[in-house]
């Protein structure tokens, strides 16, 4: 590969200035001319059916333009089950669930107006517990679920509540446990959090009667996919509808789908053209948008002597909430590399997504694999514990590498894996004996994970260089943070051999934006980072072409740096290619280079077996590894320090590389010691504000030690992998077994909080007491 | 209630009728287009909308605007010195102390208020002037080195400064 200038370089970020200085403009910024103002009624019970709804003195109130409910917005949606109305239609399924909405010249007008809507309702059974919504008897929370229009992968089953059932079947796990000499099986549970993006969420409409046409701007991951589903649901052309994604202020997977979006297009249609803003405040936010998936994870592992591992079965519960949103698929991509990244010749999956009467549960950062590593990899140390092995060396026996046929069927390659899991240990000097000090207990853990991405999926790119020598970059993938628009900006760059200053990322409009799937599943480095980088490579070879007759060489002898195109062997011979751009095509002349990157399977994933020959265009390794000090009297852990190496195949950005991973890891940490959502038997969520539920804060963090892991991917751009959600995947698992190794008790449920902590500790000393 | 307030808002003098109750994050963000200041949470927990009332960092959606008449006022369009950025906003952009931003310009508001006070502040100190300003996306360690570089840079401009009057 030629040197490169600038991919690999700590380039700092492209959109730094516009964010420090307060000049960005986020979703919830946005103020529109002559826009009225939203406000929605979000349902009080978790199962209920809706007897009536009396909005006569809302509409009465001065100053409302519009009141809508569901029988204004007649249309349901979902990314692979058509389930969840635009506004209730009939019942309520949980305690947020929007009802109706009101817009009004003003924000304490909609306030008002909303709160004069009556509604009545007749109480349902409400589940709160995955695992007792799916036992034969419990009352459908979805009776039409048979009729709704869903995805080919969605596999039904006979017991109710069941959005999806995964199935992974290999070898025989009974033969396996058959020929193990060590069994160990637990149940494991990690309880509903959420994302808490900084900015909350909202969403813009307008409706033209005259064009026909339904503008929507807002700040979501994916708005190719939330304009098909706006324009399915509608039964209106795509072509009549168009979104404008303004700056978002976070996601983590919290923003992709439709949440605010149909609220506010049901307004829309009431307006008279005129636009409508619908914010949700923290409170509505924590309520009414998209959770992590609670999980139930079952796990029993059958084991050699000498550490070899035989087999493994697990029934994993992934609590849905009230609709499907994303949990089919994270149910499939969670389910399946659930055992962990570990030869196992007998492995046995089931998981099931499970309907609640909770908050909607749907794409997490991480996409199911924390829930499956806070089991698999404490397991996976109590085995060795048992064993008598070190922790490490009982990985090290057992762990993926290149050319390993994975238990799903997938012959795997450029496996970064045990790189990451040496490293990481090593930073918190794995082996070194702990100090002594009265009332603390100091421990050591780590824990590996694997992650697959979305398959298969479609990126396209433009590059546009005008005769000023500017570079403007075409590409759907949303700045949500994660620095995609600095790393697009550095591959562009890289191909054109232009500064990086030169580069300018087009604002995100899907008139004007080539198709991308989504901003999701890390996805975006390796997919749209190939489209660029094509784009760009397009762009170079018809400036090239432009090139060759007036410097009077063939293209083949034409070389590219600093902006120029120059002869190879002659290269004070050069034009920029500005000028190139200008002599061919005038002044107001652009090239256009266009690029698209889709990684094709082979075969789909198998509905009996989920056998599939490749299930993800690639993966991603990871090791984190804590050291933690517990205070015996308390239950408080304290981290001392956390180490976190990643295989990102080829670091484009190393300084942004480091910054997810310390991003991810603090997310990890809340997860692992204090976050939860607290939903009581009613449905009610305890806890919807920053200050009931905790956030990792500038205090909680230790230190970090983020480990960058080369090992490239051939198919990706320059050999990068995917990295934004991997860094909370092994986290809470690798506190977890430090706090065990500590304090000499496991603790099977998240979080660690100190409650949970103390009393283990004292079941600890009361049993050894007895 | 309507009351008419005169206040300073980044230098400039303004002069308008509000309702008392207006929170000063919503007269910012939906009247006069300064939505530079963010609203992360309106319930005063986050500080993603730290303004300076008085010289003070304050979490402006805890305002009411009724409350502000005579009142000096800097947001973070008024961090700048002149057309220069303030160092601290230099020193965001070089470590990557900002990454979605939506939580930035709290953060900056917050550091620059202890920077005024504590032109040396230790690790734990910035850790512990910053632990009411939440972020979701860094970890908190870019955000950190961020402050400490800043102050080690107005720390050598202050220097620098002093030396000059001599």
């Amino acid at each position: 590969m030629p040197e490169l200038t600038v991919v690999g370089k700590p380039v700092t970020r492209v959109d730094a200035l516009e964010k420090v200085t307060g000049e960005a403009v986020y979703g919830y910024d946005l103020v529109l001319p002559d826009m009225l103002y939203g406000k929605v009624l979000f349902s009080t019970r978790a199962h209920a059916k809706i007897k009536r709804i009396n909005t006569e003195r809302a509409r009465a109130y001065p100053g409302v333009a519009a009141v809508v409910t569901g029988a204004d917005a007649p249309w349901t949606h979902g990314e692979s089950i058509k389930d969840k109305p635009f506004l209730a239609q009939g019942k309520v399924r949980y305690i947020g669930e929007p009802v109706a909405a009101v817009a009004a010249e003003d924000e304490d007008t909609a306030q008002a107006a909303v709160q004069l809507i009556e509604v009545e309702y007749e109480d349902l059974p409400v589940y709160t517990d995955p695992e007792e919504a799916c036992k034969p008897g419990a009352v459908a929370i979805h009776e039409d679920f048979a009729s709704y229009r869903k995805a080919d992968f969605i596999v039904g089953s006979d017991r109710p509540n069941i959005a999806e059932h995964f199935k992974l079947r290999t070898g025989d796990v009974a033969a396996g446990f058959r020929d193990s000499d060590l069994i160990i099986k637990e149940r494991y549970f990690v309880p509903t959090i959420q994302h808490a993006a900084m900015e909350p969420h909202s969403a813009h409409a307008q409706f033209d009667r005259e064009s026909g046409r339904l503008t929507i701007w807002v700040a979501n991951d994916a708005p190719f996919r939330a304009l098909h589903e706006i324009s399915e649901a509608l039964n209106m052309p795509r072509e009549k509808i168009r979104f404008i994604n303004p700056l978002q202020g976070g996601g983590f997977g919290s923003k992709g789908g439709l949440k605010v979006e149909p609220i506010a297009v049901a307004l829309a249609f009431h307006t008279g053209g005129r636009p409508v803003r619908v914010k949700f405040n923290r409170e509505e936010t924590f309520i009414s948008t998209l959770t992590r998936h609670e999980a139930v994870v079952y796990c029993k592992s059958g084991v050699k002597k000498d550490g070899t591992l035989m087999a493994r079965e697990m029934t994993i519960y992934w609590g849905a909430g009230a609709y499907a949103e994303k949990s089919p698929t994270v149910c499939i991509r969670g389910s399946l590399p659930a055992p962990g990244p570990y030869r196992i010749p007998h492995v046995k999956v089931d998981g099931y997504a499970v309907y609640t009467n909770k908050p909607v549960a749907g794409s997490y950062r991480g996409y199911g694999i924390p829930q499956g590593a806070w089991a698999v990899e404490q397991q996976m140390d109590e085995i060795a514990n048992r064993l008598g092995m070190d922790r490490v060396a009982f990985r090290m026996k057992n762990i993926f590498v290149d050319g390993d046929i994975a238990y799903w069927g997938e012959q795997l390659h450029s496996v970064g894996l045990k790189e990451t899991l040496l490293k990481a240990t090593q930073a918190i000097e794995w082996g070194k004996k702990p100090p002594e000090r009265p009332g603390v207990k100091f421990g050591k853990g780590f824990a590996c994970i694997q992650k697959p991405t979305r398959t298969p999926t479609t990126s396209n790119a433009a590059v546009l260089v005008n005769s000023r020598g500017d570079v403007t970059v075409l590409a759907g993938t949303v700045e949500i943070g994660q620095g995609c628009n600095t790393i697009l900006s550095q591959i562009a760059a890289e191909e054109l051999k232009v500064p990086i200053e030169s580069v300018l990322m087009h604002p995100l409009d899907t008139d004007v934006i080539p198709y991308d799937a989504s901003t999701t599943s890390s996805r975006s480095t390796y997919h749209m980072g190939n489209a660029v980088r094509k784009a760009s490579i397009h762009a170079r070879e018809q400036i090239a072409a432009a090139a060759s007759p007036m410097l009077e060489a063939g293209v083949q002898d034409l070389d590219f740096r600093d902006g120029k195109v120059f002869l190879k062997d002659q290269p004070q011979i050069a034009l920029s290619i500005a000028e190139v751009v200008r002599r061919k095509f005038g002044p107001e002349g652009v090239v256009r280079g266009d690029g698209s990157y889709t990684y094709e399977i082979g075969k789909d994933l198998d509905l009996e077996t989920g056998h599939s020959d490749h299930a993800s265009a690639f993966y991603m390794y990871a090791t984190q590894a804590a050291e933690v000090m517990v205070d015996e009297e308390t239950g408080r852990v304290r981290l001392l320090r956390m180490s976190a190496a990643h295989d990102v195949g080829k670091a484009i950005n190393p300084l942004n590389c480091v910054a997810q991973i310390e991003g991810g890891l603090a997310m990890g940490i809340g997860s692992a010691l204090h976050e939860e959502m607290v939903v009581d038997s009613t449905g009610k969520v305890r806890n919807p504000s920053f200050l009931d539920y905790h956030l990792v804060t500038s205090l909680d963090v230790p230190k970090m030690v983020p480990i960058l892991v080369e090992c490239p991917e051939p198919e990706g751009p320059y050999g990068a992998k995917g990295l934004g959600e991997p860094g909370l995947a092994p986290t809470p698992a690798a506190i977890g077994n430090a706090v065990a190794d500590a304090i000499g008790v496991r603790i099977y449920d998240l979080p660690l909080k100190p409650e949970n902590v103390y009393r283990a500790i004292q079941r600890k000393t009361k049993k050894e007491a007895a | 209630m309507k009351k008419t307030i005169r206040f300073t808002l980044n230098g400039k003098s303004i002069a308008r009728e509000v309702p008392n109750h207006r929170l000063l994050l919503d007269l910012l963000r939906d009247e006069l287009g300064l939505t530079g200041t963010k609203e992360g949470c309106g319930t005063g927990d986050c500080g993603a909308c730290t303004v300076y009332l008085d010289g003070r960092p304050v979490n402006s959606c805890l305002v009411f605007s009724g409350e502000l008449d005579g009142a000096e006022l800097v947001t973070i369009e008024g961090l700048r010195i002149g057309p220069e950025l303030h160092p601290i906003q230099r020193a965001f952009i070089e470590d990557g102390g900002a990454q979605c931003g939506y939580c930035t310009p709290g953060m900056l508001m917050m550091s620059k208020a202890l920077l005024d006070e504590n032109p040396n502040p230790t690790e734990e100190e910035i850790r512990f002037a910053l632990s009411g300003n939440l972020c979701r996306c860094t970890g908190y360690a870019k955000i950190v080195q961020a402050v400490q570089d800043a102050a080690a840079q107005l720390r050598q401009r202050n220097a620098a400064g002093a030396a000059g009057e001599k």
